[in-house]
């Protein structure tokens, strides 16, 4: 549902203004929309742009013992993670070491709705997900190591299929697109995928050029001479091969349509590997989400917010801007997801990280020198990361005194406290869930 | 392993000796337990000295500079900036200090040259808007990298042995001489004798660790420094602050960066040489009140190196000094060892001039020393090691099929072909660590976050590296960057350590074992 139009001043009221779009942010619109709740959703880029394309739900239980390792000396490795093939069984022992977790807060089933909405929603986007029955399925990443995640996109499919079933895998590296290196990947992957291959090839019409960018690429196959080249260079490599992998060179928009192209050509099925930044797999979800939600009727702005005030009746005011104009949203319940210190939900002044857009109290180490592990690799995460906004159940921000600081501003996504998404591999599933059960509150509430 | 002299400890002192020594003809065998320049010679300020800064407390070592940053200026053109330096004080400095300064150089014939507080902020803008006095100097950068390197190609040249990754672990003796020493592989743990005539023990802070393994003692006291690397360069000249010697009072430019230090803190041990977060804060505010935007800019790394300080006895008791000491073990009954510690980089000629006399004289070697008149040949060695230079060759030359590596600093495959060859030349295997050590690869912005993941799938791509070995020496390369940045991280630097840990961790997963997935 749309929100009212612009009034006379301005002003554009709505019942749920969504600030940030990330992971978060889109997904907490998404599922407002789902409940026919007016929306408003305001966000800059996100870190999206960068992720792999997967959802992730959970897969590593970092250690959570805590050791002072200020007194100690130089070390590599030290305490333990625990991989867990079954997600939900894993979440049963993450909220017991971590019982603040935002998971603690949630039933196996609010996330299974969240993941079956907005897997929907990426299918309504043009972006088919495929979601594990029971275990973590995994991808092949460019370091060439496996990556236990929850849904794998379309075109990451057969990589997954392939690694269970243990196929014969030829990865494909272009001369000239550094940092994504088919021997690597090879060389990393033989001793638990003896099938695996690495092999290099010039992308027609490159073959001298330095700097490579998936992105041009992608365009480049566009030009339907170019991609029969690039086809005819693959073909001679995959003779004796059940799958090909492929740097994620297939574009932005059409990359379903080059592949199953590729796959008529060469006889193989193909599957593609993420990338570093730009992480074309990132920007797919990103572009598909984005230009999707309107159509929901999600009213966005690709704004700043700087300050949100209260009007006289109750309700959160803040102003964006569209080119020239500035509009003022009206909205009854806020919800940020500004994300952590990359989306600038997180800030630091004189050495103390602060909520930025509210000022909420922010769960955090006593001070910097207790920020970081002297390993960067510690098995235990840092403890900076499990830094942010504490929330009741149903995901309202906390005040110092650990009441609700409002009964109709909630929070939803890594800007949560009591999270370690990178080492815990559950970055969208707390955003998704933590949105679902946000915005399902708001409903409810109405 | 037979040689004439068995020199310990490649810094800028040991490579020096190894030169000199083998240019009067003496066969050395020259050792590190790490890689060149392992010690303070690769955590230093690189300020080549005009003296300036020492004619108050030490008009000897003033003296010293003085001559040699002339020389080396001269002789090795290609390791030095010469930049010139100034000499400011601000408001809250102390005055007579600042009048007496002129005086004191003049007294050494250092050059000093007053200028206007106005012609000083022209020069450089970022000075501080409450100067109230300025001079300038003839001090220079120096790239101690280079010129270490550049010593031990030149060294290698006249015969000279170089073996990194060999610490010494002990020494033979009989009738008052050293036999030989027993080194140990620190990489593979095979340990062999190697016999000598003449032992030098050129070890810097490690000098009592050495020489307490022949059984004499050189009582010293660490002191630890800390420095700061800005993103960008900040200043053109050396700026030094015009007051007696305390934190932060120098910033040095090198090409694309500046160094803001140092701090002086006594450590007991040199176990745990880091920078930590409180001594970052320090400098930042100390040097802030210099120049004050070392508070908003960004920091690239943060190092530490220790200085050794050797007591020496004098009447009034206990005294330290930072000139050099040489030692010559005669008197603690061992006729076939020295030892040589503590100075300056500035000064690493002249100390290495000083050694080899004794050593050469022992060896009934009568050939004089030649580094003082002859040119220190520049190697391909040292070549991608300064700031931005691969930045400026890589400009300069066009080359379609070049690929970058690293981004931040402009390293490209080429070059890191050119860094391999030259490493299996010397017997070593191209991991990252060591490719790293020689280039510029990681000390850009991103820290290692890419390029030493490029540089991981380039070495696998030419199959210098198989297995998971390029994944592991991707953690020990990143947790390298990491110790030097770890401390620095304070705001705005926190983006880009999420954005760090969400690649190597939350998509690599390489805090887990690899493969244990
Ligand atoms: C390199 C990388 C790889 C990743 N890979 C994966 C993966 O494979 N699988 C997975 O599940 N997850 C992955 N993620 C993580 C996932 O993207 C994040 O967990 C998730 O995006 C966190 O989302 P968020 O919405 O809470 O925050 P963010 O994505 O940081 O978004 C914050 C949003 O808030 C907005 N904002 C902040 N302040 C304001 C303001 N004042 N006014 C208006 N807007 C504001 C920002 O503009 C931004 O849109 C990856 C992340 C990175 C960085
Ligand atoms: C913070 C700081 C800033 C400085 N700034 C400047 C400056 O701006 N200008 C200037 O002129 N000087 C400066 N100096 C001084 C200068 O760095 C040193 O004087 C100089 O580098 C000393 O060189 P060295 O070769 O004697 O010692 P080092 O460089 O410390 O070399 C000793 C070597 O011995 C090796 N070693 C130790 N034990 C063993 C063993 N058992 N077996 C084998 N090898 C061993 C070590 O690995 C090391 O490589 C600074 C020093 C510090 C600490």
């Amino acid at each position: 549902m749309t929100p009212e139009t612009v009034d006379s001043k301005n002003i554009l009221p709505c019942k749920l203004a969504v600030i940030g779009a990330g992971m978060a942010g889109i997904a907490a619109a998404v599922f407002a929309a789902n409940r026919n709740i007016p929306t408003v959703q305001v966000g800059r880029v996100s870190e999206i742009g960068f992720s792999s394309g997967c959802l992730d739900l959970f897969a590593t239980l970092p250690h959570p013992e805590v050791r002072s390792e200020y007194s100690q000396g130089e070390h590599t490795c030290s305490g333990s993670t625990q991989a867990f093939d079954h997600p939900f069984e894993g979440i049963e022992h993450l909220v017991k070491a971590y019982p603040s977790h935002p998971y603690a807060r949630l039933t196996r089933q609010e996330i299974e709705t969240g993941f079956d909405e907005f897997m929907q929603f990426m299918a309504g986007a043009g972006i088919e997900y495929h979601c594990g029955t029971d275990t973590n399925p995994r991808i092949i990443t460019p370091a060439g190591t496996l990556k236990s995640t929850w849904c794998v996109p379309s075109f990451m499919q057969e990589g997954s299929r392939a690694i269970e079933e243990k196929k014969r895998i030829l990865i494909v590296d272009i001369k000239g697109l550094k940092g994504f290196g088919a021997l690597q990947i090879a060389q990393n992957l033989k001793k638990i995928l003896p099938g695996v291959q690495g092999k290099t090839i010039t992308f027609p019409g490159r073959e001298t050029s330095g700097d490579l960018h998936c992105e041009h690429l992608g365009r480049d196959l566009e030009n339907p001479g170019l991609f029969d080249r690039f086809a005819q260079t693959l073909m001679p490599h995959v003779k004796d091969v059940d799958v090909v992998g492929l740097p994620a060179i297939l574009g932005i928009y059409r990359f379903d349509a080059a592949r199953h192209k590729l796959e008529q050509v060469i006889g193989k099925k193909v599957f593609e590997i993420p990338t570093l930044a730009p992480s074309v797999t990132g920007m797919r979800i990103k572009e598909a989400s984005l230009s999707r939600l309107p159509q929901l009727g999600v009213t966005g702005f690709s704004s700043l917010v700087k300050q949100i005030d209260m009007d006289s009746d109750g309700d959160f005011m803040f102003n964006v801007t569209r080119g020239l104009e500035t509009v003022t949203v009206k909205a009854k319940y806020l919800l940020i997801a500004t994300g952590r210190f990359m989306g600038r939900g997180l800030v630091v002044e004189d050495g103390i990280i602060r909520e930025q857009l509210m000022g909420l109290p922010v769960y955090q180490p006593r001070n910097r020198s207790q920020w970081f592990h002297r390993d960067f690799f510690h098995a235990q995460g840092h403890p900076i990361n499990r830094a942010g906004v504490e929330t009741d159940a149903c995901f309202r921000p906390l005040d110092i005194r650990g009441k609700v600081f409002h009964p109709r501003l909630f929070t939803a996504g890594s800007l949560i406290a009591h999270q370690d998404w990178k080492r815990e591999k559950s970055g969208a599933g707390v955003s998704i869930a933590s949105a679902i059960k946000a915005v399902a509150t708001i409903a409810e509430q109405g | 392993m037979n040689t004439h002299v068995l020199i310990i400890g490649a810094g800028t002192t040991g490579t020096g000796i190894a030169r000199d020594l083998s240019l009067r003809g003496i066969q050395c065998v020259l050792v590190d337990k790490g890689d060149i320049n392992a010690g303070a010679s690769g955590a230093n300020h690189g300020l080549l000295h005009s003296g300036a800064r020492y004619v108050f407390k030490d008009g000897e070592a003033a003296v010293e500079c003085r001559d040699e940053s002339r020389l080396l200026k001269h002789l090795a053109p290609q390791c030095i900036e010469d930049t010139g330096g100034l000499f400011v004080a601000v408001e809250m400095d102390d005055d007579n200090y600042i009048a007496d300064f002129p005086g004191m150089c003049d007294k050494y014939h250092i050059p000093c040259k007053m200028i206007s507080t106005r012609e000083a902020r022209e020069l450089e803008p970022c000075l501080a808007p409450d100067l109230k006095a300025a001079f300038a100097v003839e001090d220079a950068v120096v790239d101690p990298f280079m010129l270490s390197l550049d010593n031990a190609a030149d060294a290698q040249l006249h015969g000279t042995t170089i073996m990194r990754n060999t610490a010494v672990t002990g020494f033979r003796k009989e009738n008052g001489q050293i036999t030989s020493a027993t080194v140990l592989n620190t990489r593979t743990g095979e340990t062999q004798e190697i016999e000598a005539l003449q032992y030098v023990n050129a070890t810097g802070a490690w000098a009592d660790t050495v020489s307490a393994m022949a059984g004499v003692n050189i009582p010293m006291i660490y002191s630890k420094g800390s420095l700061l690397v800005t993103q960008d360069r900040i200043n053109q000249q050396v700026i030094n602050r015009l007051r007696r010697a305390s934190d932060a009072d120098i910033l040095v430019p090198g090409g694309t960066v500046s160094i803001i230090g140092t701090t002086s803190v006594e450590i007991d041990s040199l176990d745990e040489i880091r920078p930590t977060p409180e001594e970052v804060d320090s400098i930042i505010k100390e040097g802030a009140v210099m120049v004050p935007e070392l508070e908003k800019t960004r920091y690239i790394r943060a190092y530490a190196g220790v200085r050794p300080l050797v007591s020496t006895q004098n009447g009034q008791g206990r005294s330290i000094t930072r000139n050099y000491t040489l030692k010559d073990h005669l008197k603690d009954g061992l006729e076939n060892f020295i030892s040589i510690t503590g100075g300056k980089l500035t000064t690493y000629r002249l100390m290495a001039e000083k050694a080899s006399d004794i050593i050469a004289r022992r060896l009934k070697n009568y050939e004089p020393c030649l580094t003082a008149e002859r040119e220190l040949p520049a190697s391909k060695k040292g070549e991608w090691t300064e700031p931005a230079k691969s930045a400026r060759l890589w400009m300069n030359k066009k080359d379609p099929k070049g690929t970058l590596i690293c981004e931040c600093e402009m390293v490209s495959e080429q070059m890191v072909n050119h860094i391999v060859d030259s490493l299996k030349s010397e017997g070593a295997r191209p991991t990252l660590r060591e490719v790293g050590n020689r280039s510029r690869i990681g000390k850009g912005p991103c820290q290692g976050t890419f390029c030493s993941f490029r540089l991981a799938s380039y070495l696998y791509g030419t199959e210098e590296l198989v297995d998971t070995e390029g994944l592991e020496q991707v953690r020990e390369f990143v947790n390298e960057r990491w110790k030097g940045f770890m401390p620095l991280v304070r705001d705005k630097e926190l983006m880009r350590v999420e954005l760090q840990e969400s690649f190597l961790c939350g998509l690599f997963g390489l805090e887990k074992e690899i493969h244990d997935t």
